[in-house]
């Protein structure tokens, strides 16, 4: 019998997988816009808030507000970059989307937080993204617990009463037992 | 204390000549006999077993045992404890005694600092073999945290290590110069090894001088050395929160057990020792009979001390405290609870109020019964404790809610008691297990 490896199923299923892996790309090739990412900041009464503007670019030239964009807000943190806003911030007929900054976020030691603010996956702009530093995150106030002289700190931050008391008795038991040993050697040569 | 012990008089040795002295103190160095021969064959084959077992431990790891994350602690530090306990004899006997003025048990200090050296040198041997990467031991001195009570006890135990020995062998150089010059009988790496360790002792009057000095000195620095090892033991659990642990008792409740049990591991090797190397006339009845009323005297110390133990913590029953003193009290533990308390302290107190109890062989078993309910107990201190977790794993492996020794952890632990007996077995059979020269100047026979 005449073995087919080509078989009409085995060809529709190399269809199905062309065709999937031809969705990503339209999207790719799609995004063919580009647009510029603006933030403004205003505090009023103790909110906080962000306003996002984005304008079409032409080469170097702005162009048109974007209306219903989804524009993404985030934080920079150790790991991850954290999310702020709702989860679908769209862009009114001036290309402006506003959020509120939360109020308890915490920063650096001063207080500074990185703002990042990305347009991302859309269908028709490219990917573009824009980052500020703003003084309005909660400041840190370092743990330096570990770092101070403790009973539960690193060997290195041993309290110093305790180093003194522990090496102090380690040195008289063993002064005393190496005298001891001096006097077995003096016995020795008597 | 003190009083009690003073009022004990010294006793009186036999009228013999410092030569009948000598000869009845040394005959059993020369001699091997077919039951000394048999006893050390025993032993080493029971160390042999025990190595082949560690030999597995290290070969596959700690999984060979049944320790497992909350029992994390078995039958080997429980072991340690004990040991370490048991090497506090040494001070009890060589330091206390004798600084009290109790001049009866001049024949018992030898016997009482090889047992304390032998015992610590198997606890320190214990200790790494409960380590996982024993070959890390150096890091607990290069990257140890002196906060630690682990770097404590380390320290301490290394200190009171080397301590024993000079307790044992300071006093011990004019009998190795009598072995020297006396025995002619012997093999020639043996009259080397007296020669090498007698440091060139002549008997000379600066000689005995010096011996005594420096002895004093350690009679005296062995005492807080002694109590702190064991303080720092109990600190080891102390420190760490489990219930069980978490006393203010532990300190004084660890060493008052550890001479009680010294006291009785003492009267078994008296026993034994004045049996097979022939001592009735040194260590006699009366010895036997002052040791019962030290062990009565002691075991009441550690009765007060159990009572403020348990009484508190079973009268409030909170939380996983209470689980603990019921899994004691009523649980699966209570047999091996009740048995310590009931046979291996109570009785004991007891029994030994008799006069006629406090003869040789009934103070065998008396001691005996001790030694095993004082192993228990390090037994019911160390495990129980550690199944009752104040934070649980969840969904805990059903492995982990019990702790069933396996037959390595029995094997290495039986070496290590094997290890005590042969190390105490070589001392007796190189050593005179009384002091001659101590003895003597008792006597008036050598005034140096």
């Amino acid at each position: 019998m005449k073995t087919q490896i080509l078989t009409k199923r085995y060809i529709n299923g190399l269809w199905i997988i062309l065709i999937l892996l031809m969705i990503p790309l339209y999207r790719v090739i799609g995004q063919d816009r580009t647009a510029d990412i603006n933030i403004e900041f205003h505090e009023d009464d103790e909110i906080k808030l962000i306003t996002a503007t984005i304008m079409e670019t032409f080469g170097d030239s702005l162009g048109a507000p974007v209306p219903d964009l989804d524009v993404y807000f985030y934080v920079e943190r150790t790991f991850n970059p954290l999310p702020i806003g709702d989860i679908f911030n769209t862009t009114d007929e001036e290309g402006k989307v506003t959020i509120e900054f939360p109020a308890d976020l915490p920063g650096d030691s001063l207080g500074n937080v990185n703002l990042i603010v990305k347009i991302q996956e859309s269908d028709e702009f490219a990917d573009a993204e824009i980052s500020r530093v703003i003084n309005w995150g909660v400041p840190l106030e370092m743990d330096d617990r570990d770092s101070r002289r403790s009973l539960w700190a690193a060997g290195a931050n041993a309290p110093i009463p305790l180093m003194i008391l522990v090496n102090s008795l380690i040195l008289i038991v063993w002064s005393i037992i190496i005298y001891m040993v001096y006097e077995l050697y003096k016995i020795s040569k008597m | 204390m003190s009083e009690v012990l003073t009022k004990i008089e010294s006793i009186d040795l036999p009228d013999k000549s410092l030569k009948e002295i000598q000869d009845d103190l040394i005959w059993h160095i020369p001699v091997r006999t077919r039951t000394f021969k048999l006893w050390m064959i025993f032993l080493i084959i029971i160390l042999l077993i025990g190595t082949f077992a560690y030999y597995r431990q290290l070969r596959y790891g700690l999984i060979v045992t049944a320790m497992r994350d909350y029992t994390s602690w078995g039958i080997y530090i429980s072991n340690f404890v004990f040991y370490v306990a048991l090497s506090l004899v040494g001070s009890l006997v060589s330091s206390i005694l004798r600084l009290s003025n109790a001049k009866w048990a001049t024949p018992l200090n030898r016997i009482s600092e090889m047992v304390a050296v032998a015992a610590i040198i198997c606890a320190s041997i214990i200790i790494v073999v409960d380590m996982g990467r024993p070959d890390r031991f150096m890091y607990l001195f290069l990257y140890g945290r002196i906060q630690s009570p682990i770097v404590w006890d380390v320290i301490i135990i290394a200190t009171y290590l080397v301590i024993s020995f000079l307790l044992l062998y300071i006093p011990l150089l004019p009998d190795i110069a009598l072995l020297r010059d006396r025995l002619k009988n012997i093999p020639r790496w043996q009259q080397k090894f007296y020669r090498i360790i007698a440091l060139n002792w002549r008997h000379k009057p600066e000689q005995y001088k010096s011996i005594k000095k420096i002895s004093g000195i350690l009679m005296i620095m062995v005492i807080p050395v002694a109590f702190a090892i064991h303080t720092i033991t109990s600190w080891l659990f102390a420190t760490t929160w489990r219930p069980g642990w978490d006393s203010t008792n532990l300190g004084p409740y660890f060493v008052s057990g550890a001479f009680m049990l010294g006291c009785a591991g003492i009267i078994i090797a008296m026993y034994f020792i004045q049996k097979y190397l022939k001592l009735k006339e040194y260590i006699t009845q009366k010895h036997f009979d002052n040791m019962g009323k030290l062990l009565v005297l002691l075991s009441l110390v550690y009765l007060y001390f159990n009572i403020n133990e348990y009484l508190g913590p079973s009268f409030k029953m909170v939380g996983v405290e209470g689980e603990h003193i019921t899994e004691l009290f009523t649980g699966s533990y209570a047999p091996m609870y009740w048995f310590v308390q009931i046979i291996g302290l109570i009785l004991p107190i007891l029994i030994l109020l008799f006069r006629r109890m406090r003869t040789p062989f009934p103070m065998l078993i008396i001691s005996l019964l001790v030694i095993v309910g004082a192993w228990l107990k390090r037994f019911l201190i160390v495990i129980p404790s550690l199944q009752h977790p104040y934070l649980p794993i969840q969904d805990v492996d059903e492995s982990y809610m019990h702790y069933i020794p396996t037959w390595e952890e029995w094997a290495i632990n039986s070496a290590n008691v094997a290890g005590v007996l042969l190390i105490i077995t070589i001392l007796i059979k190189l050593f005179p297990a009384i002091p001659v020269w101590e003895v003597a100047e008792e006597k008036g026979l050598k005034k140096h």
